[in-house]
């Protein structure tokens, strides 16, 4: 990435050869560099504000000041961390959603390499009907279902289970193999025919061969399938229905804090809950920026 | 992605003769496999495993019969007995009667409509695999017979076995992914579309009431406009209508406000472009459910943005040029439905830009140089260049990104749930008599009607009418985006 920024760089020095209109140059200069200031205050502001109240000592939502007026104080990340009561579980719940994405995350994105290898690499009878029904199903949007597989989930009595949670997240994972396969379609066939002549079996090639050249798209796999449930909200509100809190995920226990008697009371430890979330994910995130990009624009312009 | 080609390249209609000629050659082998078949071949018709049997294969011949007895049991003590209650989903409602010996009322169980759909489901499913292994089997056995008859060596179940992480290395891939799949997609949607044609709702809930069939009659309720009759009628289309423009809004706004700071932080002078980048790609780390139920707060009635906008005299503009009723005392942001429609748009935006803005900025660092280089040479200014070159390449790299974006914003159930929920109170009484409000989309619709009102046939039709609206927007971006020839344009 660095490297094209440097490259677009080079050439739009030669365009400042080619015409020279400096002072025009220096306007527009000014007036960019200010957008990008006041683009960046919008978009931090809320973020701002998120971290400033996670401080406040004032426990309600506070409607007439942005920094807290009546001091600052550590006591909400204390109630947060090492205080639970009837509406914080916060330990509890970041136990159980860390525990719910670990093993989505594992099975989904083992799902999604077998299937797309298995599209990519291998050719076999009924391989274009199965890829064409996978890509009308992916179509129905799971939000949709989700009566449906609550009602299956109960059947088997896996609500208000962390394994039908984690059931629900990775289940159906496999009809996701579009943006691999298009990965793995790119690595050349010689590369897999060599192998075969060298007497390797399928199983082989997809541990010695495939995985290994797919790193960056393994990486953006199991990123986005531990974020997914992470994150999720609707799933979990629909499955972990039994007011125990201590089952809950982070989103369902954040949500309640907000509820008509409890936010007066809770919202400035929503905001401490909510800041100590985001500090994986954000970390996670600026490290593996690189190949996030590369994995949604990839897919994308590889059609 | 070559083989991706091949799926969508083909146009529709091909495809669909295309299909149905693979049906028709998939049933043209069986009946060859059966009438040129010998007398294995014959009797796998009835007994599965004969075939197997006959070329010495006993493991697998053994195993396939294990199959159709367990088939058999499955089908007299599962299937039978849900499927002879299909047709009306039960008739003994559950009863009490008085127990003189006890001088208790005990309960009589009566049957549970719901659980005959499922296991019905289910076992039409089942039977379903069951008739393809069926046709397997036999065209197995008749592929066996001619190998035999040629001599070609019969493979032992131990070289079955092996082949199973070599050749046939794809059956144990897809085996786990696609039992999930069945689980989690295919059973769940048969279920949908099952209830959608039943009266399953709050006044018929298992097991102390029983559902029936109903025909078409909830569509005919979602579908009939005079609203006198059905507020239904009338809250789908008003729904359906601010779904529309909410995935179109959303879409492109996002996807415009991502190219523009993208270009905005890669121009040349700008100092810091990583900090700057870095700085918006932590409003997309924090999770959905914290900022938008932040953001939510930060707009209330009676919120900071409020008391800052009374302070500096804005609500009293607002009043004096009508965009605020005179009556409040603040700017209803999330409301009143033309503001908080015009606030959820707002605040997407503040969602979305970030993550658009990672992605142009990785699509414009590909644009081939070649062209601007020449459009230069020709005098194009900068304008002319974004528009000519920069957005023709753009669009079409992130064509197709952009339908899928279209369907997931018709189904951005998060957006609209967390902004609005518990804070937006329609005065529409219509609607309110749909269980809707103005700002819903279909699907927080849907989730309001089974998880508050227990609505389940409404809430099964709306999802099979989004189905088939998102499903038609996919296969017009996939025809369209990913036609043949296309692809070259820019290599």
């Amino acid at each position: 990435m660095e490297n094209a920024i440097s490259k677009h760089d080079n050439y739009e020095q030669k365009e400042l050869k080619l015409r020279s209109k400096k002072k025009s140059e220096t306007a527009t200069t000014i007036i960019i560099n200010a957008l990008i200031a006041i683009f960046a205050l919008i978009w931090i502001i809320p973020i701002v504000w998120l971290l400033v109240t996670a401080f406040s000592k004032y426990r309600g939502i506070d409607t007439a000041h942005f920094f807290p007026a009546q001091g600052w104080t550590l006591d909400n990340f204390k109630i947060v961390l090492f205080e639970p009561d009837s509406v914080v579980q916060y330990i509890a719940w970041f136990k159980n959603t860390f525990i719910i994405a670990l093993f989505s995350c594992i099975i989904s994105t083992a799902f999604v390499l077998m299937v797309s290898y298995t599209f990519s690499c291998m050719r076999f009878k009924g391989r274009h009907a199965m890829m064409k029904f996978s890509i009308i199903l992916n179509m129905f949007p799971g939000v949709l279902s989700m009566i449906a597989v609550y009602f299956v989930m109960k059947q088997l009595g896996l609500t208000n289970s962390h394994v039908g949670m984690v059931i629900v997240y990775s289940a159906g994972s496999g009809l996701g193999y579009l943006i691999c396969k298009g990965f793995m379609d790119t690595i050349p066939t010689s590369i897999r025919e060599a192998a075969r002549l060298d007497g390797a079996s399928e199983v082989e090639i997809f541990f010695k061969i495939i995985l290994p050249l797919s790193k960056p798209i393994i990486v953006y796999t199991v990123i986005s399938s531990f974020l997914a449930p992470w994150a999720d909200f609707v799933f979990a509100k629909l499955m972990l229905n039994s007011g125990i809190s201590t089952d809950w995920t982070v989103a369902i226990g954040l949500y309640n804090m907000l509820g008509k008697d409890l936010k007066s009371h809770y919202f400035s430890i929503f905001c401490a809950g909510g800041l100590l979330i985001s500090i994986p994910i954000s970390v996670l995130f600026i490290l593996m920026q690189k190949y996030y990009v590369a994995g949604v624009t990839g897919g994308a312009s590889k059609g | 992605m070559a083989s991706n080609k091949e799926v969508h390249a083909k146009t529709f209609g091909k495809a669909f003769v295309n299909f149905f000629k693979g049906i028709a050659n998939y049933f043209t082998d069986f009946g060859k496999a059966i009438s040129k078949g010998d007398l294995a071949v014959k009797l796998s018709t009835v007994l599965m495993g004969a075939g197997y049997f006959a070329r010495k294969k006993f493991v697998v011949g053994f195993l396939t019969m294990l199959l159709e007895a367990a088939f058999i049991f499955m089908c007299i003590f599962y299937a039978a007995p849900n499927l002879a209650k299909f047709g009306t989903l039960g008739d003994t409602v559950r009863s009490t009667q008085f127990d003189p010996l006890t001088m208790q009322n005990t309960v009589i169980e009566g049957d549970n409509s719901f659980l005959i759909l499922l296991n019905s489901v289910i076992a039409l499913f089942a039977i379903f695999v069951f008739i393809l292994l069926w046709i397997h089997n036999i065209k197995r056995a008749y592929e066996l017979q001619q190998d035999s008859e040629k001599g070609v060596h019969i493979a032992t179940f131990a070289e079955d076995f092996k082949s199973l992480v070599n050749g046939r290395f794809n059956i144990t891939l897809l085996a786990l992914p696609t039992l999930g799949v069945i689980l989690m997609n295919v059973i769940p949607i048969l279920i949908l579309i099952a209830i959608a044609f039943t009266n399953y709702d709050q006044m018929h809930m298992p097991p102390s009431a029983l559902f029936t069939w109903v025909g078409l009659a909830n569509f005919k309720n979602i579908l009939s406009l005079s609203s006198g009759s059905s507020a239904f009628g009338y809250a789908f289309f008003k729904v359906l209508g601010w779904t529309l423009v909410w995935a179109f809004f959303s879409t492109f706004t996002c996807f415009l406000g991502g190219i523009v700071l993208a270009k905005l932080i890669t121009y040349r002078k700008v100092k810091f472009p990583k900090i700057w980048r870095t700085l918006f790609v932590v409003t997309i780390a924090v999770p959905q459910f914290v900022t938008l139920l932040l953001v939510r707060y930060f707009f209330g009635d009676t919120g900071i943005v409020n008391s800052f906008c009374t302070g500096i005299g804005l609500t009293e503009f607002l009043k004096s040029i009508g965009l605020v009723a005179n009556h409040l005392s603040y700017i209803p942001f999330l409301t009143n439905p033309g503001w908080a429609k015009f606030m959820i748009i707002m605040i997407n935006i503040w969602v979305g830009v970030p993550y658009q803005m990672l992605i142009a900025t990785g699509v414009l660092l590909n644009i081939p140089e070649s062209q601007i280089e020449s459009a230069k040479l020709d005098g194009a200014n900068a304008w002319q260049i974004f528009w000519h070159i920069t957005m023709p390449y753009v669009l079409f790299v992130e064509g197709p990104t952009l339908i899928t974006d279209f369907v997931r914003n018709i189904n951005n159930f998060n957006v609209i749930y967390l902004l609005t929920q518990d804070t937006f109170v329609t005065t529409n009484q219509t609607l309110a008599n749909a269980n809707a409000k103005e700002v819903d989309l279909l699907v927080t619709w849907l989730f309001r009607l089974t998880n508050d009102y227990y609505n389940y046939k409404m809430a099964s039709v709306i999802g099979i009418i989004v189905f088939v609206i998102c499903a038609v927007f996919s296969l017009i971006a996939f025809s369209k985006f990913l036609s043949g020839g296309r692809e070259e344009s820019y290599q």
